[in-house]
């Protein structure tokens, strides 16, 4: 397989691997949850890669994905206590962990030679290093076997749970009167996350990693009626943000992942200003429309005035 | 003696170290439509809640059929206040409405066609037919209350419970879910309802309860709706006193 | 990363003296405690005003800025693209945008906050990464040490950027305390101050701007990423002890300036530590110890009172049962 093409592949399976769980991401207004956990994750997989020294092992995957869940659970837990105001409990303990991470790369224990920018943005060119051969053939990229994986995985868990997880976003009150465990169903749902973004780490780093968790789901809830339709404009979103994100990326020559990051925003605010306008005009033209209707028909509503 | 519906026993709900229900013994005749009223803060959402099991009990017991919740969850039936849903949430009326067959499906069933005409009927019976395709943030308030409670029909319950149903709604959409009341208890279902419009209580239920924070009165309405007990229940309030004023 | 070895013979610890001897440790440690100070006691408002998070979003918004900052000195101007001041308003520009991009989403769409937020925070920084990588690529004169504003590097902070931090950091402050009065009424009953006619978008404007500046002075010895937890953290530290808006934008500062101070000094004497980070742990170490041992709310004796509490209740209720 060429570079090119598994750079290309690597973008769109991992914009999609994320995409998928950001829909439910973004409508239970988990977004900055999200944020916090991929910066936590950052010690979890520092201290995952100095016991494997393997970035692709599924150890440090699931592993740093429960420094993820922690933030979550601890979250919870101080806004449970009621001392603290607003969102004030989901930005206390992040920066704190991702802290202790920056200190542990900079201290370079186990020589991993991951460098901070590497950390914010991830280096997707570098990470179809090495390849994968099979027989002597070069199938491509070892890590797009990981994202591929995390895809089945992400794909699998909606799959299943898709009325449940339906249910339990939109009206969680009704679903525990239904009997879903909704509490359960949470925890699993955001441990798969938080092992989205460590998986995906690699490629785009703690804070563009968000970006393809939120922005594409985003873009799709302006133009959705239903859940279902929703699902299918985020994977379209997605893949046209990976695929112009490279492109550009490769124009520019600058990094995949910054330039997937700020196309997807780009591509935020035209469907948000397109959407806009759109119900602009259609408003207008109904207004216009049921003016009409009531000059032309001013008895009928006198007389069911009368 | 009619058979029990629901009932619950020493029910006590304390938020934080607050208590919010005091024992309360509450239960509900088979066939019987309950209003549930009192003042802010009396507990009323609290109880059904922790009735259902949506906020755990200090101590106390619910029965439903003489059987736990876990065992008879398909003849229950839930209309949540409208406030507790995300109305930006990607979902038609006739999406939400599907939501009544969730309960039944189990793990790997989708809902098809029958789930989507059984759906399709009860949007019918609440008038909500034309609406089936609209987004659930494009209605009116009164239209959002006639589209959960198609949704609670579809699950086909023996019980049905209701949190303010009437709560902020246009008079058509309350005269429609009213005619659904009285078609449901013609059948023979248990209706329980928090309310928290005095006047109208009567014009629906026909066994009242009185709550704050323990049971005032709790029983047929015309036994247990008297100016007395509401003076009890409502301590004097502005709302109490202007309603037994006008009732004179 | 840039090694921050800080040039010195490895003994265990450093005496003060030592320490305050030293003109680039001096810099650093005064250039963190006023950075704490002021963060501090404007992260008070941010975090009464419920808004903790969104400094999280200017933090990261701000890189952009600082960057077309550098780019148009250096470009444009033909002069020291790191200079402080200039820095400042650029970072104070994108960020401010950024805040206004989330809270314009969250209002004209069906968008929730939070992911509002979310989307401001990765574009913007997104396409500070793009900058970066541009500044990267070409040869600008004096861009060593650009990719330190992520992260900080304390040890660059020099005397001229310190007058700058003092300064800019005592305009905020004198913001506050001459609109001490308006600040506090916006904060605790909003609707009221409009009603008086305080020109809420007015005040609105000028406590933001506060929180945005004590949020970019962090920038050369912090960095963007980290700056959310000198706003978030040392208010959230403070409001377990006191109950007085006073009482809490004081607290606040002195937990700021404690934090950073120590951090500081704890990250030279270590060696080979980056400060900002260490500052930070700093502060979430003095939260944690102000929910335990706060004496009216702290965590172990609240979680006692209540099952206490819970156990006594239940007792009662038992026993009004077997004599009704």
């Amino acid at each position: 397989m060429s570079y090119v093409i598994g750079v290309i592949l690597l973008a769109v399976i991992t914009s999609l691997a994320c995409a998928l769980p950001g829909v439910f991401v973004v409508l239970r207004k988990n977004s900055m949850i999200v944020d916090g956990i991929s910066h936590a994750v950052l010690p979890g997989i520092i201290v995952g890669f100095a016991l494997t020294q393997d970035l692709n092992s599924p150890i440090l995957i699931l592993g740093a994905a429960l420094a993820g869940l922690l933030v979550v659970l601890g979250n919870e837990w101080l806004s449970d206590t009621g001392l603290l105001a607003g969102d004030a409990p989901q930005g206390l303990i992040f920066p704190a962990l991702f802290a202790a991470g920056i200190i542990l790369v900079s201290m370079d224990l186990q020589h991993a030679h991951i460098d901070t920018n590497a950390v914010l943005v991830g280096d997707l060119n570098l990470a179809v290093f090495p390849a994968l051969i099979v027989n002597g053939v070069n199938i491509g990229p070892e890590y797009l076997y990981v994202m591929l994986a995390v895809l089945a995985v992400n794909a699998a868990f909606i799959a299943v749970f898709y009325t449940r997880l339906k249910l339990t976003t939109f009206d969680r009150q009704f679903a525990n009167v239904l009997g879903m465990r909704t509490r359960l169903l949470n925890t699993a749902f955001m441990f798969l996350v938080s092992m989205t973004v460590v998986a995906a780490f690699k490629a785009v780093g703690a804070i563009l990693v968000i970006s393809l968790l939120v922005v594409p789901a985003a873009t799709a809830q302006l133009i959705s009626k239903r859940l279902s339709v929703m699902m299918a404009l985020t994977a379209v979103f997605a893949v046209a943000g990976a695929l112009a994100g490279f492109w550009i990326a490769y124009v520019l020559n600058t990094g995949t992942s910054a330039a997937m990051a700020v196309f997807y925003g780009a591509m935020f605010v035209t469907v948000a200003l397109t959407a806009k306008i759109a119900t602009h005009i259609r408003r207008n033209r109904r207004s216009s429309k049921s003016t009409a209707a009531a000059i032309s028909a001013p008895n009928v509503g006198a007389v069911a005035g009368e | 003696m009619t058979p029990i519906a629901c009932e619950c026993r020493d029910l006590s709900v304390a938020y934080r170290e607050d208590p919010v229900l005091r024992r309360v013994n509450f239960c509900v005749p088979t066939g019987s439509v309950m209003g549930i009223v009192g003042p802010n803060g009396a507990g009323k959402s609290t109880l059904i809640k922790a009735m259902l099991g949506l906020v755990t009990p200090l101590a106390g017991t619910s029965e439903f059929f003489g059987k736990p919740l876990d065992d008879v969850r398909n003849r229950v039936g839930y209309m949540p206040q409208s406030a507790s849903v995300d109305w930006d949430f990607p979902t038609t009326v006739i999406d939400l409405a599907v939501m009544g067959t969730y309960g039944e499906l189990g793990w790997f069933r989708r809902p098809g066609k029958a789930e989507r005409a059984r759906a399709m009927a009860a949007l019918e019976q609440t008038g909500m037919q034309a609406y089936a395709s609209r987004q659930i943030g494009e209605l009116s308030g009164g239209q959002r209350q006639r589209a959960f409670l198609a949704r609670a029909l579809v699950q086909v319950p023996d019980l049905y419970f209701m949190d303010e149903p009437f709560q902020g709604i246009d008079a058509k959409s309350q005269q429609a879910m009213i005619d659904v009341l009285k078609d449901l208890s013609a059948q023979g279902k248990t209706i329980v309802i928090v309310h928290h419009h005095l006047g109208s209580v009567l014009d629906f239920c026909d066994h009242v309860t009185l709550l704050n924070k323990s049971i005032i009165a709790s029983g047929p309405g015309e036994e247990t709706f008297t100016k007395d007990n509401i003076r009890i229940a409502y301590e004097a309030s502005d709302g109490a006193e202007a309603f037994l004023a006008e009732a004179g | 990363m840039p090694k921050r070895s800080w040039q010195r013979r490895g003994k265990a610890a450093m005496d003060l003296i030592e320490f305050f001897s030293n003109h680039v440790f001096r810099m650093v440690f005064f250039g963190t405690t006023v950075i704490g100070i002021v963060s501090g006691a404007l992260g008070a408002f941010a975090y009464l005003r419920k808004q903790s998070l969104i400094s999280d979003v200017i933090g990261h918004a701000a890189l952009p800025g600082a960057l077309l900052a550098f780019l148009m000195a250096v470009v444009v101007f033909g002069i020291n693209g790191r200079n402080m001041l200039l820095l400042i308003v650029g970072a104070v520009v994108t960020g401010t945008l950024a805040a206004l991009f989330a809270n314009a989403v969250a209002a004209r769409t069906k968008i929730a906050i939070d992911t509002a937020m979310a989307i401001s925070l990765t574009t913007f920084f997104g396409l500070g990464m793009l900058l970066l990588r541009m500044i990267a690529n070409n040869p600008y004169p004096g861009k060593g040490g650009i990719q330190d504003y992520l992260f900080g590097n304390a040890a660059s902070i020099t005397r001229a950027d310190l007058t700058t931090s003092v300064a800019v950091g005592a305009l905020a402050l004198t913001l506050m305390i001459v609109f001490w009065k308006e600040f506090t009424l916006r904060t605790f009953d909003p609707v009221l101050s409009t009603m008086l006619g305080f020109r809420a978008r007015v005040i609105d404007t000028l406590m933001f701007s506060t929180i945005v500046i004590a949020i970019v002075i962090g920038v050369k010895a912090v960095g963007f990423v980290l700056m959310v937890a000198f706003v978030v953290t040392p208010p959230a530290a403070a409001r377990q002890w006191t109950n007085t808006l006073p009482g809490m934008v004081a607290l606040s500062a002195v937990f700021g300036g404690i934090g950073s101070g120590l951090g500081a000094y704890l990250s030279i004497s270590l060696g080979n530590v980056p400060t900002g980070p260490v500052i930070v742990l700093v502060l979430f170490s003095i939260f944690l110890m102000s929910l335990l041992a706060s004496p009216k709310r702290s965590i172990v004796v609240t979680a006692l009172r209540r099952v206490r509490a819970r156990k006594a209740l239940r007792r009662e209720l038992m026993a009004e049962g077997r004599n009704p």
